[in-house]
């Protein structure tokens, strides 16, 4: 699943358009857009808020460690190399209240140029500045990379961020974002292609079917908890092996066991049926 | 060259991360040189990168970022029991470099660190200080490329060009560099010397296709222990870890005897000789990480905390590996654990 947090409406909105999503009317704490694989929350400015939609998200739709975080949000910044609307990727984001630093693995979105992001708590003046150094300000991505660290794979969150101004606020205009975000979205579709296609092939052995016969023969046959492990190996080290485990389990599905003892020998008789590769 | 090593810059690296403090050294400005394209980010430490949470080994191991970082201690290592001390009482191992550019599917390193990434750190001199401090006037063994691969990494660092001239005043210290590298742009660069020792790890061409993903094929392997053997090298042969996987046992005579038709045994310092071993921590690591690996898979027993296979396995492997390799070789010069 992939999952986007925006800060505001106006950021969600073209990606909301872009990927067909529909609002799902059945939650109220934050405005949820759904897809058959994309999940859009507008978590509120902030970085509390941010991190507080992420894991909201998750909670709601998270399904394990192929699960991608995005946060695609405007920046401001006293540089001048990039044009207002330009796309950039975050290597590096520090928390400026804290001083924390946090490093999402960029595998993602080649060509596109990375950069470090200072996250505030309030909003960034060029007036503001007392130093020269090249700053690239936003309010959300600090946030974003603490809820991440429990429950994301480091290269699976990913911090956009599109340049709105050079640290003049009181500037923007509410259109020209729109279309910002609007110019960056084919970009963006191929970004998440390219997340879901490294993610896919590093999919781990798929012994979904195989774990649920496991619990219930442990039930039926009255195997001990080491024995499940045992069995568990078993199956696994099968499916490595090009085997095909789950037809010798199916075989014992439905039959009882009367005392530990029958379990035992059913547990052997099962081993057995597993390691023949005839199976 | 090995095949990694060709790749452009910014192939082989996905970014470069360096400590603020690891700016100001001629091993950060050779690799910031080398490699101008590739994205560049400051940090404070090393381990704020290399020990964060949710890493994923093998995804990384696919696109490994190097860490330029400074080492602040411990620069000596007592060697553990698992290695060969090859004789040696004092037998000290040094990590100038954490992590390898290789991907072997049998590797302690995927279990040691939480991170593929690779850690070079770039105050060569302090390393150097350290060994004189510890070693010198001592009979010391002590192995450079440990945690690692010094020859494979040396075409992005070449730790070595900083090392040989310490070594060369400290004949006590005997070195052990070991490698899978296949670089023969190596020993015309650098310099033999009586106390080092170029360790080859070598394995039949089937175990490499199959568990030495990105190292050089044992042709090439074979290539550069000829190459540093005729620049005058003392070279051991490595034949470690044996792995006996699906009847691959069966392998190595061949492989034996096709080795010894094309190195001249009498020109190795000796031959090293062991089966795949691991603690059992590590291998619990490696295999809770539930890849697809046959490794990690297989059945083993678990003797004094380090998962092998059965020892009476063992034996009837060796005994008739050690058989043929006692046909080129006398008994004294093959080391075995």
């Amino acid at each position: 699943m992939i999952f986007i947090v925006t800060a505001l409406m106006l950021e969600a909105a073209p990606i909301i358009d872009y990927f067909k999503l529909k609002k799902d009317m059945t939650i109220h704490p934050y405005s949820v857009y759904k897809g058959s694989d994309i999940a859009l929350i507008v978590s509120g400015v902030g970085k509390l808020k941010s991190a507080m939609a992420s894991v909201f998200l998750y909670n709601l739709y998270g399904s394990g460690k192929n699960d991608v975080l995005i946060n695609i949000g405007f920046c401001g910044t006293n540089s001048k190399r990039f044009n207002t609307g330009s796309l950039l990727i975050a290597n590096k984001i520090t928390d400026i209240d804290t001083g924390m630093d946090y490093y999402p693995d960029v595998f993602f979105g080649e060509g596109i140029p990375q950069i470090p992001v200072q996250c505030y708590s309030k909003v960034v003046k060029s007036t503001d500045l007392t130093e020269q150094k090249e700053l690239f300000c936003d309010m959300e991505s600090a946030g974003i990379m603490e809820a991440s660290k429990k429950f994301f794979f480091s290269h699976n969150v990913l911090v956009l961020k599109i340049i709105s101004d050079y640290l003049e606020p009181e500037k923007l205009d509410k259109a020209k974002l729109k279309s910002y975000i609007e110019m960056n979205m084919t970009i963006l579709d191929s970004i998440i292609k390219e997340m879901k296609h490294l993610n896919e092939g590093f999919i781990e052995l798929n012994l979904e079917a195989e774990k649920d016969l496991i619990e219930s023969l442990c039930l039926d046959l009255r195997f001990t908890q080491a024995m499940k492990v045992i069995l568990t190996k078993e199956v696994k080290r099968a499916g490595i092996n090009g085997l095909e485990p789950l037809s010798s389990l199916k075989e014992f599905n439905g039959i009882k066991a009367d005392s530990k003892e029958e379990g035992k020998k059913y547990f052997e008789y099962i081993i057995k049926k597993i390691r023949q590769k005839s199976v | 060259m090995n095949t990694l090593l060709k790749k452009s810059g910014k192939n082989l690296f996905n970014s470069i991360y360096i400590e603020e403090n690891a700016y100001d050294y001629p091993i950060t400005r050779m690799v910031l040189e080398k490699f101008p394209d590739v994205p560049v980010i400051t940090i404070r430490n090393y381990k704020d990168i290399f020990n964060r949470g949710n890493q994923c080994f093998q995804l990384q191991k696919h696109r490994q970022s190097l860490i330029l970082a400074v080492k602040s201690k411990q620069f000596l290592y007592k060697s553990p029991e698992v290695c060969q001390d090859f004789g040696y009482s004092n037998f000290y191992y040094t990590s100038f470099i954490l992590n390898c550019i290789f991907n072997c599917e049998y590797c302690y390193l995927q279990g040691m660190y939480p991170s593929a990434n690779i850690v070079a750190f770039v105050n060569a001199d302090e390393f150097i200080d350290e060994i004189q401090n510890t070693l010198a006037g001592k009979k010391a063994y002590l192995a450079v490329s440990y945690d690692t691969d010094l020859i494979g990494f040396h075409n992005v660092i070449p730790y070595w060009n900083f090392l040989q001239d310490f070594f060369a005043q400290h004949p006590d210290i005997n070195v052990e560099i070991r490698t899978k590298s296949a670089n023969e742009v190596f020993y015309s660069e650098i310099q033999p010397a009586e106390n080092t020792v170029i360790a080859f790890s070598l394995a039949p061409q089937e175990i490499i296709k199959k568990f030495e993903r990105h190292t050089p094929p044992l042709a090439a392997r074979i290539k550069a222990v000829k190459s540093a053997i005729s620049r005058g090298f003392k070279v051991r042969l490595c034949l470690d870890p044996v792995i006996l996987n699906s009847g691959s046992e069966k392998l190595y005579e061949p492989f034996f005897r096709n080795l010894f038709a094309e190195i001249n045994p009498d020109k190795l310092k000796d031959v090293g000789y062991g089966f795949f071993r691991m603690s059992k921590d590590l291998f619990k690591r490696i295999e809770k990480q539930n890849r697809k690996s046959q490794i990690f898979a297989d059945d083993y027993t678990i003797k004094e905390g380090i998962v092998s296979y059965p020892p009476d396995l063992i034996k009837m492997v060796m005994d008739n590996h050690l058989k043929v390799l006692q046909e080129y070789l006398p008994k004294e010069k093959i080391f075995t654990l």
